[in-house]
């Protein structure tokens, strides 16, 4: 396995688009992060405390409505890691000189997961440290660790959906359209069906029904880990209620970890 | 220094098949030539071997299959399509990232490098290479582990004539340390320099496998030439000596099944003047092209 890590380690830290990816990420976090900073009001509840430490630490992912930008950014790194694989015929390389096929998965998710934590934890001290330059007063407690925790995680879990993604349909422009337009636009309409369907029924603010599917939906579940005030209770009334952050997270894991048993599946079976 | 058995080896795509019921050896110290029309099964035949294509058959490298070997470029270096890196990923890096994963120290990197003619551009990004240079940059990584086997499909493409005698000196060079060198081709006179062994395929089957005398021997194109005056003589006793005599354009004769000898001496038994009496052994070429005619893949048609 540690032969695999290297070379995976090797394979991601000697092309520049993973240079791009993080290096874009710090610098747009760094600019969001100051222009959030400098808006904030200086009495009130966004001019201190957790609310604006939320917004700034998400780059407003915390209310709900944008998608977690860091998120998606490693989620191309995790695509890449399979997607150069087949894009560039690199995969018979990589198994003539790598044993194992799991291994070879193994190393991609792993240093994947090292890719997404350094990166995330690098936004999180940028906009922090960004926000306190402003004179913003952020509190740096547990609540602070546990908001960086949950985004940690939520990349980490999508990158893994990149690389699975990748490894599913083999084709890299597939794979990055799926990871940005699943979460972004299939899940969007998804919901906006269901609370139609919902909202025209006999019971439209009857919990359960139809608008459970809603708590399933991966990716929206998986940003209840960093969601702190949602755009979601707007639809409360309608009797959606989304899991907390714990059970969100589990529904978002346990929907990368079958993406992935299918994807080591398919890469154990194809032919290279 | 390795035996490397194949054992009915089979590949079917769908109603397709593409490779079957194949099983040859290709033994240390030799250059074994893997020879088939386009289509044949020869690149799947390769991946096969290396586990990469999921089959029927079995390949061991001394006893064990590839996919058991710990550090595979250690003792089986492969090339199997063109340009198999990433376009802007650096020649060196490229090599240092496989090197690394089998333990091999960095310095071996610029050996084989400088093995196969490209330490200039060490630093330089493959999309900017010929097809040439990548070939190279492919038997270098094919090199690093300095393996005891060597599988390579089609390792001239896009070499000039001088790449070409360059290619043919090496793997003969690492042949003759004891190395079993596995290489398809479709450039048949460089075959017929090359290699000690064939294996040749057509639709996917077995057409011949053994030594490169053997193949062009056994081919239908081989005859005596024979100029004379009386083969209304000579055509009977042949005959009777199951030979077959054809005429060519130039007047000469081709008679298939007999040796120049017996050609000699039935012409003295006939008391047939015969002006010219020679062996034409067919070339590798000819010998191929007579044993797989019937299994072009792709037959284009003149116009």
């Amino acid at each position: 396995m540690r032969d695999a890590l290297v070379y995976e380690w090797y394979r991601v830290t000697s092309i520049r688009s993973t240079y791009w990816l993080v290096g874009l990420t710090w610098l747009f976090t760094l600019a969001v992060s100051a222009v959030v900073a400098w808006q904030l009001p200086e009495s009130g509840p966004l001019a201190g405390g957790r609310e604006p430490l939320s917004l700034l630490v998400t780059f407003g992912a915390s209310t709900g409505i944008p998608p977690l930008f860091t998120a998606y950014m490693v989620g191309i790194v995790g695509v890449f890691a399979m997607g150069h694989e087949y894009r560039h015929g690199m995969v018979r390389a990589t198994l003539t000189s790598v044993r194992g096929r799991h291994r070879v998965l193994l190393a991609k998710l792993a240093v994947v997961a090292l890719v997404a934590v350094l990166t995330t934890l690098g936004c999180a001290v940028i906009s922090v440290v960004v926000g306190l330059s402003f004179g913003v007063d952020l509190p740096i407690d547990g609540f602070l660790w546990g908001l960086v925790l949950a985004l940690v995680i939520y990349t980490v879990l999508f990158s893994w959906a990149g690389v699975a993604f990748a490894a599913i349909v083999r084709n890299q422009t597939a794979a990055v359209a799926m990871l940005v337009l699943i979460p972004t636009l299939v899940e969007q309409i998804v919901r906006a069906v269901v609370l139609a369907i919902k909202a025209a029924s006999g019971d439209p603010q009857g919990q359960g029904g139809i608008t459970v599917i809603l708590r399933y939906l991966p990716f929206d579940a998986g940003g209840q880990m960093y969601t702190r005030t949602s755009i979601n209770q707007l639809f409360q009334f309608l009797g959606y209620r989304p899991f907390g952050p714990v059970g969100g997270g589990i529904v978002f894991a346990v929907f990368v970890a079958l993406l992935l048993a299918l994807a080591a599946w398919l890469f154990s079976r194809r032919d290279a | 220094m390795a035996l490397v058995v194949a054992e009915h080896l089979g590949k079917q795509y769908g109603a397709k098949v593409a490779v079957t019921d194949l099983s040859f050896t290709v033994r240390p110290g030799t250059v074994t030539g893997f020879l088939g029309p386009n289509g044949s099964g020869k690149s799947t035949t390769m991946r096969l071997m290396l586990g990469l294509d999921r089959g029927e058959g079995r390949t061991t490298f001394d006893g064990r299959p590839f996919t058991e070997l710990r550090q595979p470029l250690r003792e089986v270096g492969a090339l199997l399509e063109a340009n198999p890196f990433h376009p802007t990923r650096r020649a060196r890096s490229h090599l240092r990232m496989l090197a690394a994963a089998n333990r091999i120290p960095a310095s071996r990197v610029d050996e084989v490098l400088e093995i196969v003619g490209l330490t200039s551009v060490a630093r330089g990004r493959p999309r900017k290479f010929s097809l040439g240079m990548g070939q190279r940059l492919g038997l270098a990584a094919a090199l690093l582990g300095d393996p005891h086997t060597l599988i390579l499909d089609e390792p001239s493409n896009g070499l000039d004539p001088q790449g070409i005698t360059w290619l043919r000196g090496l793997l003969r060079s690492l042949a003759s340390e004891g190395r079993a060198v596995f290489v398809s081709s479709h450039l048949l006179q460089e075959m017929a320099v090359l290699a000690d062994h064939l294996v040749v395929v057509g639709r996917g089957r077995m057409i011949a496998n053994g030594a490169v005398a053997d193949f062009t021997r056994g081919s239908a194109r081989n005859h005596v030439l024979v100029t004379t005056p009386d083969m209304s003589q000579l055509g009977p006793v042949l005959a009777s000596l199951g030979g077959h005599a054809q005429q060519s354009s130039d007047g000469t004769w081709a008679v298939r099944g007999l040796t120049s000898a017996q050609v000699g001496d039935a012409a003295r038994d006939a008391a047939a003047r015969v002006h010219q009496l020679v062996d034409v052994e067919a070339t590798l070429e000819e010998a191929f092209l007579d044993a797989t005619g019937a299994d072009e893949e792709f037959r284009g048609h003149l116009r």
